[in-house]
């Protein structure tokens, strides 16, 4: 029987990490991070993990050594957020261009200044252009389960990119819950056999240059370009192998979470809510408040950002008249959220346009409550009516 | 059998061209026939077996590792017998047929007898082989008397080797009436007869050998002014010639004193080299071919062989191009030698015996008492040749002084007054390419 | 490959006629104070101050061992150098018509001909030569210790003319061999081929590019990983100035003080010499760089260079060492430390390599420039060995060559006022100080130093 234990957003994920059975292990502290650090460095203290712990000086060696690691061909895992993520930047948006299946979690963090040290997705929308794949967790069991999956995500040798699996700081990195831990021996057989530098190694019994220079000449801009063609091949690949994975990690344990985009009490919606990360759990709590009192509403909460599961979202969006979007972060381009951005690039794919509202809250580490997922709610309902709100609307000034 | 490359003969060209010739082939099946039974050695060394200097066990110059280790299959004992170019065969005493497909003729050179009314057939030595230094020695043994027919280097060295053997020695001159005649001059000459004379050896230069006769084991010498001495070695010591009576004239290699070569040691006859005593090669002063027969001249011209035999075709097409003047070809004899006698030691090389009289500038410093002479010879502003008795002088420093023609630039003078750190600072400063050398 | 031999070299512009190798010989030899017996000889010319020794060159086809009718002189296969058998020679001095360079002659009171034997390994003569015009040269066991090793770098290389980078990359893959994966962060070296162009790749190890900055933690994670499978692969960066001491140095200092086990090369060229000659931390004061222009208002860098080996020693690393490829003996055995070194932790190897574009020099001049900076204390040349404690000079400088010298050879530095060559002067002091204190007293004697300078 597989045991269920409490752990809080961190551990599950270092808990991921150790089910992989990870060969290195990378950590530096930040808040809200530094759980994750410290679960895992108590696992490999323990002996529970055999791995090698490189408690580096900063982010950027973090991100550095999992690098080297992996063109070695080890499985690797970290995590970071905010000013860390920000710091790891330069490796961090070559990571991808490598090809290399690293899993890093992103435990959400706003962006300073104001100083702030809490929760926020501002990080992780930041940096979802440059090549890795995005999954946000509701919950703490899902965070477990999404680091092992992620890996299988990674290593198929059709994706062959890292995976970022992003959780909310605060509100799951120091939430307690109770996690099923799946059998070690049924996470070894989900898994297989690992294969992370089949493609490109640094070994000398295969020697091979790793990264020459390209480009300038026809024949340097052609090898480019045909390898960013390789790179947008694995990310549209991985939207057909993430639900495969997620279909097999459901037979193989009973745990049914959905791939790319979950639809909540959509049957007959008329208008929905779209959420991100935990404050799913919110939005499906005043979902069925509302429901109760007669309104039409489901919740459409996106699991996969990055790639970008548009065809899943053309269907579900074109089953409702009209959505809010609540972002935890802010798009200062477009003075709305990032979210919302994503959705408004879908609609012209809709065969009938809808209105999109933003929601920008829970900033800071601030709540996103059911009241204020009400209130997305009947924005919602008053925009499938004609009654659009154009500007952003602040949940702090709700 | 077959073999890529074949020489015959093992002494100083023989070796220096198979070292060449596995330097640019280091596989080419490569056979050396010598007709002594025994290891390589030099000929230069046998009179100082006969003087009991060096043991005779220590001379060898290549052992049998050496052959094996470069893979060169050493024939020895064998005679050459006829050498067929036209089927580039060479057939030994024994029979063996060789095919070659490159052949180096480095037989060195016998001995001469000259035309004494009963020499032939009376009973005497010679000093050109082992074998000949073992009867030597084992005359040795008994004789008291010795008579040493030809004043050149080989009779001056016997004698000398059989005087401190305790036998009483007559040195009798040979058809010139001078010591070392092929080298040095009057001055030098009398210095070192004194020598000779004063260490015991009988040796008046104004006779010759009238007569021989050999009589109850020993020989009756007859000499020119009728002097009779009975000896009980005699010992004929009055030159060699090219050892070349295999080649008949069968085998279309042209041949004069000595085989005729160019200065890539060919032969008249394709694939076929000549180096050492038995080549007639190019000389260094003229344009007629010489045989200069020093051991020098023997490994210069056994490289240059080797190098032509077993070389790479641009180094070879390179020369054909420039008319034989490439470095890598023989440059030419110069006359040397050195030659020591009762702990004195003498050295001659170039243009050694010229005088004032055939216009070249003459330096010499002579002192008898203490055995020291030094002469140096100019021609205009270069040194062209010297001799040098006792005097502390680099002859391998001075030779090439005259090989690459330096300049003196009117600095004779002074070359004559120190001409030992004069000539160590032209080496030293025209190796470092600070002269320029016209060679 | 055939043997490569240790060499008497003569530097005759050095010697001032003392003498005295002569009478070390004499003395070792014959035990005599005659310098007749010596075989090496000095030339002497005093109306115009020539001097120079003359001793066997120990040729490579000796013409005396083939004039020699006794076999009694042959070439050492071993040691190259050519020996004599006083058993075999009887004396007839033909060796001495074959010598063309005076190296053997006749010794009239021994009677026999006598020629330098290399003291079997350990001249006598070079010992006293104060002005060291002689010196034994061991470079040729490189050759022999290297020689048969494979050439992991391509055979052609895009180098500018004079390049110091090309004979460091080759010796020092070829010194740690094929177990090998090279980091060479940007910079000229990936540049001339070391990770390679569209897919074409020049070295034979596996090589990677990595960032500037996270050279030593790429190198890190690797390594562990193939330790942690048992395998043992040589971590090797070949970082630039600029990927150690400036952006580089956070991951290089973390990298050293964890102990990670890489071999960490920094080829300082004292700045950015492949973005244009831009100055970096290690670039030394007063020199002209694209980004420290000399003009009425500034005149060169305004700071002393970040002296790098000093900072990573203080990381207590296994290993730190100073070297220049001019002296590829001693370059070798300090990659060879470092190599081992890098088996246990952290290995520092700091390569001054002059730069003939970003520095202004003739491209001819590259190991001279290398030379000059060692004989001027500029770049001294040290180790550091955790194993022992000790910090030892490899090649000490007692008595600096002029700076004025080495700095006119550059034309980086060809603007520096008095007071400016003042000042390099005394940094180059006060860094040799502080090296000299850590040598004789360990290595706090820093602690204990009064820098008086």
């Amino acid at each position: 029987m597989p045991e269920k234990i409490v752990l809080d957003g961190n551990e599950a994920a270092a808990w991921g990490a150790r089910l992989a059975k990870v060969d290195t292990v990378a950590v530096y502290p930040i808040t809200p991070q530094s759980g994750v650090a410290e679960a895992l460095s108590t696992f490999i203290a323990d002996g529970e993990l055999q791995a090698d712990l490189m408690d580096v000086e900063g982010e950027h060696s973090v991100l550095s050594v999992l690098q080297g690691a992996a063109f070695a061909g080890a499985r690797t895992f970290t995590a970071s957020c905010g000013q860390g993520l920000a710091f790891m930047f330069e490796p961090y948006f070559r990571c991808p261009n490598f090809r290399i299946p690293i899993v890093m979690g992103i435990v959400c963090r706003d962006g300073i200044t104001p100083q702030c040290v809490w929760g926020g997705q501002q990080d992780a929308m930041t940096v979802k252009e440059v090549g890795w794949i995005h999954m946000h967790c509701e919950n703490n069991q899902e965070i477990t389960d999404t680091v092992v999956m992620a890996y299988k995500i990674a290593e198929n040798h059709d994706v062959m990119l890292p995976v970022n699996v992003c959780f909310d700081g605060n509100f799951l990195s120091y939430a307690a819950e109770p996690v099923e831990i799946v059998d070690q021996d049924i996470v070894d057989r989900f898994l297989g056999e690992k294969n992370v530098n089949w493609h490109a190694a640094l070994d000398p019994e295969r020697p091979m240059g790793i990264d020459p220079l390209t480009g300038l000449t026809p024949e340097g801009g052609a090898m480019f370009s045909r390898y960013r063609r390789g790179q947008c091949k694995g990310m549209q690949n991985a939207l057909r192998v993430i639900p495969e994975v997620h279909r097999e990690w459901k037979e193989m344990t009973g745990h049914d979470f959905a791939p790319l985009i979950e639809e909540y009490r959509f049957d007959d919606a008329e208008y929905a809510i779209v959420v991100i990360g935990s404050m799913t759990g919110a939005g499906k709590d005043a979902v069925d408040v509302a429901r109760e009192k007669g309104q039409k509403v489901g919740l459409i909460k996106i699991k996969t950002f990055r790639p970008f599961p548009v065809n899943a979202l053309i269907q579900t969006l074109s089953k409702v008249k009209a959505v809010s979007v609540v972002d935890r972060s802010v798009n200062f381009g477009w003075n709305r959220g990032f979210l919302w951005q994503e959705i408004m690039a879908t609609v012209p794919f809709l065969q009938k346009k809808i209105p999109v509202t933003s929601f920008i809250g829970g900033l800071a580490g601030t709540d996103i409550t059911v009241e204020h997922m009400l209130e997305t709610i009947n924005v919602a309902e008053n925009a499938a009516q004609g009654k659009v709100v154009e500007e952003t609307i602040w949940i702090d000034q709700l | 059998m077959q073999t890529k490359y074949l020489i015959i003969g093992s002494s100083h060209a023989g070796l220096t061209a198979a070292e060449e010739i596995r330097v640019h082939d280091q596989d080419g099946a490569l056979t050396m026939v010598s007709m002594e039974d025994c290891l390589p050695y030099s000929p230069t060394i046998l009179p100082y077996i006969v003087e009991g200097k060096v043991d005779e066990k220590l001379i060898y110059l290549r052992d049998e590792k050496y052959f094996t280790d470069n893979k060169i299959t050493f024939l020895k004992g064998k005679k050459v017998v006829t050498v067929d170019t036209k089927s580039s065969t060479v057939t030994l005493d024994d029979g063996t047929k060789i095919e070659y497909e490159k052949l180096m003729i480095g037989t060195g050179s016998a001995p001469t007898i000259p035309p004494v009314p009963g020499l032939k057939e009376a009973k005497y030595h010679v000093l050109r082989t082992m074998e000949d230094a073992r009867k030597i020695n084992q005359a040795a043994e008994t004789a008291k008397h010795a008579v040493v027919m030809g004043t050149g280097l080989v009779g001056m060295h016997a004698a000398e080797g059989l005087g401190k053997k305790g036998l009483e020695v007559e040195l009798i001159r040979g058809r010139r009436r001078a010591v070392l005649p092929n080298y040095f001059d009057g001055n030098a000459g009398k210095l070192i007869h004194q020598v000779f004379l004063d260490n015991g050896i009988k040796c008046n230069l104004d006779f010759q050998v009238k007569e021989v006769e050999s009589v109850n084991g020993k020989s009756k010498v007859t000499l020119s002014h009728g002097e009779v001495v009975e000896t009980d070695l005699l010992l004929v010591g009055t030159g060699v010639k090219s050892r070349m009576d295999f080649l008949g004239d069968a085998s279309g290699v042209q041949v004069d004193q000595g085989i005729l070569v160019d200065t890539m040691m060919r032969t008249s006859v394709e694939n076929v080299w000549a180096a050492g005593d038995v080549a007639q090669a190019a000389d260094f002063y003229g344009d007629e071919r010489i045989l200069t027969a020093i051991l020098p001249d023997a490994y210069e011209q056994g490289k240059v062989a080797g190098l032509s035999m077993a070389g790479d075709e641009t180094v070879i097409q390179a020369f054909e191009e420039i008319g034989g003047q490439a470095s890598e070809s023989y440059r030419g004899g110069i006359s040397m030698n050195t030659f020591n006698f009762y702990g004195n030691r003498s050295f001659a090389v170039g243009l050694s015996l010229v005088s004032e009289e055939d216009g070249f500038e003459i330096d010499t410093m002579l002192f008898p008492t203490s055995c020291m002479y030094q002469k140096l010879v100019f021609d205009g502003d270069f040194l062209v040749g010297a001799i040098g008795i006792n005097v502390t002088l680099d002859p391998g420093v001075i030779t090439n002084m005259i090989r690459y023609k330096i300049n003196l630039q009117g600095k004779k003078a002074e070359f004559a007054r120190s001409p030992l750190d004069m000539s160590r600072r032209i080496m030293w400063e025209s190796w470092r390419g600070a002269i320029k050398t016209a060679g | 490959m055939g043997n490569a031999y240790n060499t008497l070299a003569v530097y005759p512009e050095k010697c001032n006629g003392c003498g005295e190798c002569e009478k070390a010989c004499a003395k070792v030899k014959a035990n005599s104070t005659d310098v007749v017996h010596s075989r090496i000889k000095v030339l002497k010319s005093l109306e115009d101050g020539f001097f120079g020794p003359v001793v066997c060159m120990q040729c490579g086809e000796p013409n005396c061992v083939k004039s020699c009718p006794a076999g009694a002189l042959s070439k050492n296969p071993e040691t190259g150098v050519v020996e004599w058998n006083e058993d075999k020679c009887v004396s007839c001095t033909i060796c001495t018509l074959g010598c063309p360079y005076a190296g053997i002659y006749y010794n009239p009171l021994m009677s026999t001909v006598v020629k330098c034997d290399h003291c079997g390994g350990d001249p006598e003569c070079v010992k006293v030569c104060e002005p060291k015009a002689l010196e034994y040269r061991p470079e040729a066991s490189v050759y022999n210790d290297q020689g048969d090793l494979e050439d992991l770098f391509a055979p052609g290389l895009a180098a500018c003319l004079g390049c110091n980078m090309e004979i460091l990359v080759r010796h020092v893959l070829r010194h740690v061999g094929p177990d090998t994966v090279l980091a060479a962060p940007p910079g000229c070296l990936p540049g001339v081929c070391a990770v390679g162009f569209n897919g074409f790749t020049g070295s034979k190890v596996p090589s990677f590019h990595p960032l500037l900055t996270n050279t030593a933690s790429m190198l890190a994670g690797l390594r562990r990983y193939y330790k942690r499978k048992g395998r043992d692969v040589t971590a090797l960066a070949l970082a630039g100035d600029g990927g150690a001491a400036d952006v580089g140095f956070q991951s290089l200092s973390g990298a050293a003080e964890r102990g990670e086990e890489i071999l960490f090369v920094c080829i300082d060229n004292e700045g950015y010499m492949n973005t244009g000659m831009q100055r970096s931390s290690t670039t030394p004061y007063g020199s002209w760089t694209s980004t420290t222009p000399v003009g009425p208002s500034l005149p060169g860098k305004a700071n002393d260079s970040k002296y790098m080996p000093l900072v990573m020693l203080m990381h207590d690393v296994e290993y730190v060492g100073t070297a220049v490829t001019a002296y590829i003996d001693d370059f070798h055995r300090k990659v060879e430390k470092a190599y081992q070194a890098s088996k246990r932790g952290f290995a520092y190897l700091h390569v001054f390599s002059p730069c003939t574009t970003g520095w202004r020099y003739p491209g001819d001049k590259t190991m001279e420039v290398q030379r000059q900076a060692v004989a001027t204390n500029i770049f001294p040349l040290w180790e550091y060995e955790k194993a022992t404690g000790k910090l030892a000079f490899t090649h000490p400088v007692d008595n600096p060559a002029s700076l004025e010298n080495y700095l006119s050879m550059l034309g980086k530095f060809r603007h520096l006022s008095k007071e400016q060559i003042e000042h390099l002067k005394n940094t180059a002091a006060m860094r040799v100080n502080i090296l000299k204190a850590m040598s004789e007293q360990g290595l706090a004697g820093y602690q204990n130093l009064k820098v008086a300078v």
